[in-house]
């Protein structure tokens, strides 16, 4: 019974995975400008990320060993330090912007302004990773980031999409000059939900879940169902984008705009609820991306590590917690817009998201690591397909970004 | 689970494999072999080599050096091979944890910086 409330693992991936302040933008902006012309790359992306899920949290069930361990034991220290380099510019930039969202989200509460929130949202999150055990930081996220659902309950209050909007998800309405813009938005969708970390933070999970053989069950379920809700509240937000944004013409550029979009259909609620949910998602990323590079360089590097043993008993993991913490705070006090800040780490992870992924191909047909449950040949082979999408997705980012003129 | 090995391989089951001693604690990775020539011409491996300037080593020859010169060998350890009790993607050493200098720095910064820190040690 135990292990079915870790569904929660997986809800919570998807909620600081899927959902963050980048992917809210994102969806809404492209609900704005394409209606429902975008929904199929969120459909697609969710299929790639799920099939990486299940094989990230299959890989450690059976073995014991985490995807960073893997990476080190299977490739070399040299091979290992390209990802791990990827790993450590993407997560400090995105750790940024992560806490940028929590800060705003404060400030929609509270009206104080949102820099001087950015170091109390770094406190929350330090304190959280320091004291509170991995169930905790498991489900505190999980639950808030459930509130999604009301992105639903405000499609309904609209009274749902217009007719018009519908044939926008077979044959997107693309503006004369505007396709640059949309097959940006496209490899944007691909890149943000596509994240490398959520797959080192799945499989860290699943060793401080201490998921065994037995656990198979439970890790396609958590798969599908976890990732499943994270594309249930994208593809909620493109529609409501579709519904209040794109007859006003405003193009959501700013997360204002977005609470904007809750807004209308439940009045000053819906703007708590966003607060709620914007809150709830950057804070489940931030814990999540922190995590997740601290976890890389602990398991790299041979260290203790785990949430659930004391400070002390994990010293350099939680030193490096510390330390990823304060780069973020450094880089935040700088003072870019969090948006921005995301972006750029996007693109970075979209960079670098063939080497990040590659590695999956080989260790999934380990047998030492895998014995019988290496991958059979359909998952070979959708691997295969999702590392040409990646490898698209790189080489096409940044002149789209140029093309497009940032999106 | 992975099958018993019947032939040892210094990369697969040796080189950058977890360490962890018998109380179970992970104390760092393997980042080189030390090895000896013998006067009866036979070359056995000796020690395992933990350590920045190893793994410094192990990205470009050039950089040993230059490790050295900044750390003066003040990281680097060995465990002699015969300490392992089972080989594999985790070497089991047949000591616990405060028997090696492997690791040390866990509990160094412990004692040293952590335990200024509220909450650390609860």
């Amino acid at each position: 019974m135990k292990q079915w409330l870790s569904l929660a693992l997986g809800i919570m991936t998807a909620t600081g995975g899927f959902l963050d302040a980048a992917t809210i933008a994102s969806a809404a902006q492209a609900g704005a400008q394409f209606g429902f012309g975008l929904i199929w790359a969120v459909l697609l992306a969710t299929g790639a990320l799920i099939l990486l899920v299940e094989m990230a949290g299959r890989f450690t069930a059976v073995s014991e060993k985490t995807y960073a361990d893997a990476i080190r034991e299977h490739f070399g220290f040299k091979l290992y330090l390209i990802p791990l380099s990827a790993e450590i510019i993407a997560e400090s930039l995105l750790l940024t912007a992560e806490l940028g969202g929590i800060a705003i989200a404060i400030s929609l509460f509270t009206g104080i302004n949102w820099h001087f929130l950015f170091p109390v949202a770094a406190l929350l999150v330090w304190l959280l990773v320091w004291r509170a055990p991995f169930s905790f930081i498991e489900n505190a996220p999980a639950t808030l980031g459930l509130l999604t659902i009301f992105f639903l309950v405000g499609i309904g209050l609209l009274g749902g999409p217009p007719h018009a909007l519908w044939p926008t998800l077979w044959h997107p309405d693309i503006p004369q000059g505007q396709m640059a813009t949309y097959l940006y938005l496209v490899a944007a969708t691909l890149g943000a939900t596509i994240s490398p970390y959520l797959l080192f933070f799945y499989s860290s999970g699943a060793r401080e879940e201490h998921w065994t053989w037995r656990s198979l069950a439970l890790n396609r379920a958590t798969a599908f169902i976890g990732m499943g809700f994270g594309c249930l509240g994208s593809i909620a937000l493109v529609v409501l984008g579709g519904i209040v944004l794109r007859p006003l013409n405003i193009t959501a550029g700013t997360l204002g705009e977005v609470g904007l979009a809750m807004a209308r259909p439940m009045g000053i609620f819906g703007s708590l609820i966003f607060a709620t949910v914007l809150f709830s998602t950057c804070l489940g990323a931030a814990l999540e991306v922190v995590l997740a590079i601290s976890y890389n360089i602990a398991q790299g590097f041979g260290w203790e590590w785990s949430e659930d043993k004391k400070p002390v008993e994990a010293a350099r993991f939680n030193v490096t917690l510390t330390v990823f913490l304060l780069i973020a705070l450094g880089i935040g006090l700088l003072g870019m817009d969090p948006l921005q800040i995301a972006l750029l780490a996007s693109t970075v992870i979209a960079l670098f998201l063939p080497f990040s992924l590659a590695p999956f191909l080989i260790i999934m047909n380990d047998r030492t690591y895998l014995g019988t449950k290496t991958n059979g040949r359909f998952a070979n082979i959708a691997m295969i397909f999702v590392l040409m999408l990646a490898f698209v997705v790189a080489i096409v980012s940044i002149p789209l970004l140029i093309l497009s003129g940032g999106g | 689970m992975p099958e018993a090995i019947r032939w040892l391989y210094a990369m697969r089951d040796i080189m950058d494999a977890q360490l962890v001693t018998s109380d179970g604690v992970r104390i760092g990775r393997v980042a080189d072999i030390e090895a000896e020539w013998r006067d009866d011409g036979t070359l056995v491996l000796t020690q395992i080599v933990t350590g920045p300037q190893a793994l410094a080593g192990r990205v470009s020859e050039h950089l040993r050096p230059i490790a050295r010169f900044l750390l003066r060998d003040r990281f680097e350890h060995t465990i002699p091979l015969d300490e392992v009790e089972q080989f594999g993607p985790t070497l089991r050493l047949k000591g616990k944890a405060e028997d090696y200098t492997v690791g040390q720095s866990d509990r160094w910064i412990a004692q040293h910086i952590l335990r200024w820190i509220p909450g650390s040690e609860s």
